[in-house]
């Protein structure tokens, strides 16, 4: 909704839709009143929900929550957490009832662009542009280290990997590659509580325009295979895509998960010797790192979902507008779906082999939820004329590169056994990712 | 960096700030007040807001400079840390608080865990229906009856000084008293008053008091929840002993010679009804519950937070002992300047769009009333205490508001439907109190010794959003 097209009324620049003043009465807060005097909740503090603590690891007080208030009223950061496995895959699969925030509202340029990111060209030029780099893309970053016998995996090899498919996703002339790489990396991190990430955030929106509405004319003329060719070539309602259209599209997309999950994998396989020899043993069991990685060691910790309405669950009444914070690393260490959920188990036994669907499961058997791909199809098979789901494309590139890695060099150990590396949050809400990841290793 | 990668460029320079504390309890240094913290600057110099100076130590002491930029930069401020939207401008405020249909007051349910279900979270008919049934006897002929009760009481604290051995609260050296006046009167003070107008008798009200202690400092999820949820159910069980006895048998409020006033307000409660039906133990308590703790702490900062700025501003605390009916203004202006009450959520019931900024139906939006107070466009200098500023109503406070001749009310009780109806008493108990304190303090100033100072050590420290909690004075004896 934009702002013209509601009456402006009174001299202080409120408005309010005259048309949907008729619908709501008045509420009161006796129907939220389950507890007559209120409930305690002594075992945690809402402050530490943004502490250090929490950023550095979540996962002790996430327990506390999980095991004590699964749907926790938090005053103030004036939200609900949602802790528990089944209920947390509950609302993210519920968009009748809860609402998704595009990124676009939370980095404050709601309306900035249309959001094609599901129109299927865009969604084959991605696919086909990882599929077809990845490997070459793992080998080249890996070649660059590999002489030196040492390297910073979550830099050298992680993020750089997940930036070098986005570039060729997006095919941009060599000489702007550096600047649309920064650009896409501020514009991520923008969506953010943080008044300096938001505001460059919104800065490199607008540079991106620049930067790429010159590819995006060019590509309309000659188009490639790539995904502003793609972008370019969509037949939409409201005439052809703008260099917005495109920007508003990057922005929407995951960015994170690949880069994260990577790099978590690989702290995993470095800190649990056991694994790491299956892994190394049988290159089949890489896959299922994968996605033991996915669950134990998540980087998209929460999804935020708006209640659309007033609606009742886990025995309370949410309020039309209440942020509920499905807390996906609670529930990816869920003890009531996974067995000793906080160890890392390559092939453990409570965890699906293949994509799940629907609820988040397969053959019965619960999968760790990675909220930036997606819920999980409802579809029984993907239908032939769709490229794969962002959740196998992201799972299938996170394989191919640690397979890559894993023929490439042999005894790789932690730099610094002294000093073992962790995954953190840079900053509150951003991803809980190992940043840091220095290791030896002999080159083969 | 030496990463080899070639995109690497800013990717990995940490903001600096948060490589030292990536959570929300970022250490802000300390200000001289009424500076703001540097949060640095958008391109085109619009100062950035950190959302996590608002739970900080110097937000708590130093919260004006920080206000200003909300108010000038970013009106409807929509903090992405905590989900709230904050609304800082004096009309915006005001605004919002008349249309109580568009914002309600539901997210006071944080309260209600330890009040119960009370007023504060009505809206509209029904709110209006259970608001004159306690309204009426806090305004008015019955409170005007009342007020030789209320000066009987600050004499008989003032009087009981003589009594008190704890140094901390009363001392003596070279015939210069030294009085906590927190711990001697204020914090007290206000709860035996209300105690007295409900009617409750004399031998409750240090039970009162120790309730009204647990159920404030259990409010909103506290460490102390719990206490304050048993505090509330034995205010209950109490209360609901005297509710069945009154239905049985009203009592009567006395003026001071002994002849009846009116019903006192339990009495007459107990035989309202609502909806057809009288009016349950259950929401008689909780009502009480409100008024006990709607009445105490405000009060109480308000008597501190007014003698604390008078006695800072002795050239303005000798015009009022030349000049008795400067009280009203003096009380006035302190709320205004210092509030006891920063201000009250809303939810929007509706999709609103402010200053460009949309809302979302059923976001929590903070109404800051400190803001408001301190906003230039209505309140010239704002930040001086001044009593004879010539832009605040300081005339008895309206529902409606007040704008005219220039002059504007304060935003401390609110306005509108839910303007704070104790606004009136809580005026009587600050302004006959202080009368009577000035009758017995001779000379009274501040003793710097003893209150708290500032950063530097040196100053006071200032009374931010937090008012003072205790103020140590000194006096000549008679
Ligand atoms: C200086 C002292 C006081 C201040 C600054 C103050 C301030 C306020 C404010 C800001 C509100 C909220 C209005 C809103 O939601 O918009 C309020 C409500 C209320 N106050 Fe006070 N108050 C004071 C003293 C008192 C006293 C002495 C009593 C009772 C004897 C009292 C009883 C109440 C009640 C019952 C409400 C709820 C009104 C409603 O929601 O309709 N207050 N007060």
């Amino acid at each position: 909704m934009t702002e013209s097209a509601l009456p402006v009324i009174g001299a202080n620049g409120v408005a309010i839709p005259e048309g949907t003043r008729g619908d709501a009465g008045f509420r009161t807060y006796e129907v939220f009143q389950r507890e007559r005097v209120g409930q305690s909740t002594p075992k945690i503090k809402p402050a530490q929900l943004v502490s250090r603590e929490f950023a550095d690891n979540p996962y002790p007080l996430l327990a506390v929550l999980r095991e004590n208030y699964p749907c926790y009223r938090d005053w103030l950061n004036n939200c609900f957490w949602i802790t528990r496995y089944d209920d947390v895959t509950s609302i993210l699969t519920d968009g009748a009832n809860y609402e998704t925030r595009s990124k676009a509202w939370r980095l404050g340029i709601e309306g900035f662009g249309r959001d094609l990111r599901t129109a299927l060209p865009v969604l084959t030029a991605q696919a086909n542009a990882w599929d077809a780099s990845c490997r070459r893309l793992a080998e080249s970053a890996i070649a660059d280290f590999a002489r030196r016998g040492e390297a910073d995996l979550a830099t050298e090899f992680a993020a750089r990997l997940n930036m070098q498919l986005w570039l060729a996703m997006l095919d941009p002339p060599a000489e702007s590659a550096p600047q649309v790489a920064a650009l896409l990396w501020r514009l991520h991190r923008g969506v953010s509580w943080d008044p300096h990430a938001r505001w460059l955030g919104a800065a490199a929106a607008d540079e991106l325009v620049a930067e790429l509405a010159p590819l995006l004319e060019a590509r309309r003329q000659a188009p490639g295979g790539d995904l502003i060719s793609a972008v370019a070539g969509l037949e939409l309602e409201g005439g052809p895509a703008q260099p917005q259209d495109l920007v508003a599209t990057l922005l929407e997309m995951d960015f994170d998960t690949l880069h994260g999950a990577l790099a978590n994998l690989w702290l995993a396989l470095l800190t649990n010797a056991e694994e790491f020899d299956k892994v190394r043993g049988d290159s089949r069991c890489v896959k299922l790192a994968v996605l033991e990685a996915f669950r134990h060691s998540t980087p998209m910790i929460a999804a935020q979902r708006f209640a659309r309405h007033e609606v009742e669950r886990f025995g309370r009444l949410i309020p039309k507008g209440g942020l509920l914070v499905c807390s996906v690393a609670a529930a990816n260490r869920d003890p009531r779906v996974f067995a000793n959920p906080d160890r890392f188990i390559a092939g453990r036994k409570d965890i699906c082999h293949r994509e799940a669907r629907g609820q988040y499961r397969a053959d019965g058997l619960a999968t760790g939820i990675t909220p930036g791909l997606g819920p999980p199809t409802k579809h029984p098979a993907v239908p032939e004329d769709r490229p794969r789901s962002l959740y196998a494309l992201t799972r299938d590139a996170v394989i191919t590169a640690s397979g890559a890695l894993l023929e490439a060099v042999d005894d790789m150990v932690l730099a610094d056994e002294a000093k073992p590396p962790s995954a953190i949050c840079r900053r509150l809400g951003e991803m809980h990712a190992c940043w840091h990841l220095p290791v030896r290793f002999r080159p083969r | 960096m030496a990463t080899g990668c070639p995109f690497a460029l800013d990717i990995f320079a940490e903001p600096e700030d948060h490589a030292k504390d990536p959570g929300a309890q970022f250490d802000f240094p300390l200000m001289p007040e009424g500076q703001a913290y540097d949060m640095g600057h958008a391109p085109d110099g619009t100062p950035l807001f950190d959302p996590r100076i608002l739970q900080s130590a110097e937000f708590f002491r130093n919260p004006y400079p920080y206000y200003r930029i909300l108010r000038d930069h970013y009106p409807v401020y929509h903090d992405r840390l905590h989900n709230t939207y904050y609304v800082t401008r004096y009309e915006d405020i005001t605004r919002c608080y008349f249309d109580d249909e568009g914002f309600n007051t539901i997210p006071k349910g944080s309260s209600s865990g330890v009040l119960g279900n009370t007023q504060l979270e009505l809206s509209g008919v029904e709110h209006r229906r259970r608001r004159n049934l306690y309204g009426q006897h806090l305004v008015g002929q019955s409170l005007k009856n009342r007020i030789p009760a209320i000066q009987r009481q600050a004499r008989e604290m003032i009087e009981a000084w003589d009594g008190i051995s704890d140094p901390r609260v009363v001392s003596m050296a070279d015939g210069v008293r030294t009085v906590e006046l927190g711990m001697a009167f204020a914090n007290e003070f206000p709860i035996r008053v209300v105690c007295e107008v409900l009617g409750f008798p004399k031998e409750a009200q240090n039970d009162f008091y120790y309730w009204y202690n647990s159920m404030m400092s259990g409010l909103g999820g506290s460490e102390t929840h719990q206490q304050g949820l048993e505090a509330r159910q034995h205010l209950e069980d109490y209360v609901e002993g005297i509710v069945e006895a009154r239905r049985k048998q009203p009592t009567y409020l006395h003026d001071e010679v002994g002849n009846p006033i009116s019903k006192d307000i339990i009495s007459k409660l107990c035989e309202t009804k609502v909806d057809g039906d009288y009016l349950s133990t259950e929401e008689i308590t909780s009502n009480i519950a409100l008024v006990v703790g709607g009445g105490g702490e405000t009060t109480r900062g308000a008597i501190l937070n007014m003698w604390h700025l008078l006695l800072r501003n002795p050239e303005q605390f000798e015009a009022l002992r030349n000049d008795d009916s400067l009280w009203d203004a003096a009380f006035h202006e302190t709320l205004r300047h210092s509030s006891s009450i920063g201000g009250q959520p809303r939810h929007n019931t509706y999709d609103v769009v402010m200053h460009g900024v949309r809302v979302p139906a059923g976001s929590l939006m903070e109404m800051v009333d400190f803001s408001a107070n301190h906003d230039e466009r209505v309140f010239k200098d704002p930040e001086t205490f001044n009593i004879f500023r010539d832009d605040l109503y300081t005339g008895k406070i309206l529902r409606s508001g007040y704008n005219k001749d220039g002059r504007r009310n304060h935003m401390a009780f609110g306005v509108g439907p839910h303007l704070c109806p104790g606004a009136w008493i809580s005026h009587q108990e600050a302004v006959e109190g202080s009368r009577i304190l000035l009758k017995y303090l001779k000379n009274p100033r501040i003793n710097m010794e003893r209150m708290p100072k500032d950063t530097d050590g040196m100053s006071l420290k200032p009374l931010g959003i937090v008012s003072v909690r205790e103020l140590h004075l000194d006096y000549d004896l008679a």
